[in-house]
């Protein structure tokens, strides 16, 4: 029986031990790159110092893996307490029921501070407010270093004619040792700005159906085709972190990269440049990138003193002087007004630079059907550089998945 | 059962108490609430308000071209895989079972690749399979003049997939194999060859019949792991690339759940691969008989 009762305390006392809640703890989900991170611990180490008692810790996840465990993780009743992404979790989060509408939760004369136009900063969806954007942008932009082409392209001819310069095989082994351009072109994101270029778009908001099957899609496909496989100014294969590494590395005279990179690039002490991406030729049209804004939403499990504590931070890390930070350090746009007008922005070349492209491209929706028509984009996308298809028929084939996925999920 | 007896075991019940409460927990709970999803519409739009609705999603898989067509390439990742695991790692056994010089060294060497995490091992594979910076193609093109597109193709993409996986899985076998060699008495091997059996001989009736009780539990895991191999498929392939080509069935569970969040179909697909590999392992070890020659 001493046994028995024994064997009953220490299993209880393990339960116990299981069972203990640390103290007061904010935590944030990201997606920014490490120097970006760096400064945003900077920032919740700063934070902490005012509010004793409080553990303030970031925690890096890549997009699509922070998207994934966030929802699993909030579903299960946890999750950190404010999630930092792109505006196009939003759909899926707000579905899903993960995050919390912010109406209420902060004041009109904080909203009233943050960006209208070109784009509205802070994400609303069903007429409710779901993110508080930290900066906009995340747009593509044409990225070039000086040392290798002192001035960019300005249209998609004059792109090819210098890129069949800068490509250069060294060696003569028929692999050149340095392409005239690289980005992770298999990835249908990449591609969206040649289909704006050719006056196409990928989605019809107002009646949420994907777009996919048109000329412009089909002659952007057929573009990005031939700058590999006719023109020869792009690498045969080429990934996020080929194309990364090459630019990084002085193999690569220009990169199509986001402004998430630019911090790093700046980091590796490249005399870079940045443009947008040459015009399109045939229609006179700038490559329209999609715009975005990137901020914060809070947790739908964050209540009580959690909740305003996480609120807190919010401010903090939406406030001017802190987004002023980030665009000294990574090219950011800030998404607050006075941030926006202020003379470190105005008077800086690369930020007016990935301004003018901005302003070119288009706003990406927060709804749904968007991670339907990314996921059906993929497959007949890449198909078309593994010689399985022309641009045509993958064109058909991206509509009819795309309908097919949002009517699925829709039924 | 006399008094203390009695006692003895309701502590041994209790003792084992909570590792049924977390088996049940951990296995039994996810597992019945799997199949009860897998007769639901639970997806993107309908996570929280999902309902039954029969047997449409066990339907839609076996009618799906896509099911087939993974079906298919698992079974032959399979079995190329496992193939390779045990002729590999039998054969290194066999080698690393004789006194040779730098036995140890070898040991530790070939153990390697088993011991590096998967995922970098499969990340640092997918850097090497690049066509024009990878250093397969670098060597393949000094030595034959030729260049792969390895991640860019459909048969290349699950080439280089393969390649990864044989290149992580032979140490699991080398080492089982191992030490079923080592258990075999001497003795046998004295006495065929005072019968003058041959080195064929001593194989065919000594070590492979001694081998197989140890050697089929393995195969049957490595069936089983491979089978469900998510990691190098996945990685290797960055997700399933080029065009969702480069899937075996679990990775296009985890992509139909994870990414097209179609939480129904994707639980209804994990059924079926269950009772595939039921079904595999039940008839695998009846047939061999593996578990009577074991206990």
């Amino acid at each position: 029986m001493r046994r028995t009762t024994l064997s009953l305390l220490i299993f209880a006392a393990c339960l116990c031990s299981c069972s203990g809640k640390g103290g007061h703890r904010i935590l944030v989900w990201h997606s920014m790159r490490a120097v970006e991170a760096d400064l945003l611990r900077k920032e919740l180490a700063e934070f902490a110092q005012r509010h004793p008692g409080w553990e303030f810790e970031e925690l890096y996840y890549q997009n699509e893996t922070a998207r994934t465990n966030y929802i699993i993780s909030a579903l299960g009743g946890s999750g950190p307490e404010l999630f930092w992404g792109a505006n196009d979790n939003i759909g899926p989060f707000v579905e899903m029921g993960v995050i919390q509408p912010l109406d209420g939760l902060v004041s009109q004369a904080f909203l009233d501070s943050f960006l209208t136009a070109p784009f509205a900063a802070n994400t609303r969806l069903d007429g409710r407010l779901w993110q508080i954007a930290d900066r906009v942008g995340n747009h593509l932009c044409l990225v070039y270093n000086k040392k290798l082409i002192a001035a960019p392209p300005q249209t998609m001819s004059e792109l090819i004619r210098i890129g069949q310069k800068l490509t250069v095989d060294k060696n003569g082994d028929g692999k050149p040792e340095q392409y005239a351009l690289v980005w992770n072109y298999t990835e249908p994101f990449f591609a969206v700005p040649f289909i704006g270029g050719y006056g196409g778009w990928i989605i019809d908001e107002e009646r949420r159906t994907p777009t996919l099957n048109t000329d412009a899609v089909v002659k952007a496909c057929q573009l990005i085709y031939d700058l590999g496989h006719r023109y020869h100014i792009i690498p045969q294969e080429c990934d996020y972190e080929i194309a990364n590494a090459l630019f990084k590395d002085g193999y690569a005279a220009m990169i199509i990269n986001g402004s998430w990179s630019w911090g790093t690039y700046l980091e590796n002490g490249i005399d870079m440049g940045i443009a947008r991406i040459p015009m399109i030729d045939e229609t006179g049209l700038w490559p329209a990138p999609m715009v975005s804004p990137l901020g914060y939403s809070l947790n739908v499990n964050t209540t009580g003193a959690e909740r305003d504590m996480a609120l807190q931070l919010l401010h903090h890390l939406t406030s001017t002087a802190v987004q002023l930070k980030f665009t000294r350090l990574s090219v950011s746009l800030p998404s607050r007004r006075d941030g926006f007008a202020s003379p470190e922005v105005a008077d800086n070349p690369l930020v007016s630079a990935s301004m003018a492209q901005m302003r070119v491209g288009r706003l990406m929706s927060p709804i749904t059907e968007m991670r339907w028509i990314w996921d059906a984009m993929r497959p007949s996308y890449q198909a078309i550089f593994t010689g399985r298809t022309k641009p045509q028929a993958a064109a058909r084939d991206m509509q009819t998945l795309a309908e097919k996925l949002i009517r699925e999920n829709r039924e | 059962m006399s008094g203390p007896e009695q006692q003895k075991s309701r502590l041994a019940y209790l003792f084992t108490m909570p590792a049924f409460f977390l088996m049940g927990l951990m296995i039994v709970y996810p597992f019945v609430y799997n199949v009860v999803i897998s007769f639901s519409n639970m997806n993107l739009s309908h996570f929280r308000d999902w309902h039954l609705v029969g047997g449409r999603n066990y339907l839609q898989v076996f009618t799906d071209a896509y099911f087939w067509y993974y079906l298919r390439k698992t079974i032959l990742w399979t079995a190329i895989n496992v193939f390779f695991h045990v002729s590999i790692g039998v054969s290194l056994a066999l080698i690393l079972n004789k006194d040779i010089k730098g036995k140890t060294i070898f040991r530790t060497l070939l153990i390697l690749p088993w011991a590096v995490p998967q995922y970098i091992t499969a990340l640092t594979w997918r850097g090497m399979f690049n066509a024009e910076y990878g250093s397969v193609n670098l060597l393949l093109g000094k030595l034959f003049g030729v260049s792969v597109p390895w991640l860019t193709s459909e048969w290349g993409a699950f080439t280089a997939c393969l390649i990864t996986n044989i290149w992580l899985g032979f140490p699991f076998m080398m080492i089982i194999a191992l030490g079923g060699l080592q258990s075999i008495p001497a003795e046998l091997y004295e006495a065929a060859e005072i019968d003058g059996s041959s080195w064929y001989h001593k194989l065919r009736h000594i070590t492979l019949p001694l081998l197989k009780p140890v050697m089929v539990p393995a195969i049957t895991l490595g069936v089983i792991w491979t089978f469900n191999n998510f990691n190098v498929v996945w990685l290797v392939s960055n997700g399933g690339e080029p065009s969702d080509r480069t899937h075996i069935l679990v990775s296009w569970i985890y992509k139909s759940a994870f990414t097209y969040f179609r939480i129904g179909h994707a639980a209804a697909f994990s059924m079926i691969i269950f009772a595939l590999l039921l079904l595999f392992s039940w008839n695998f070890i009846r047939r061999t008989k593996a578990s009577e020659t074991v206990y």
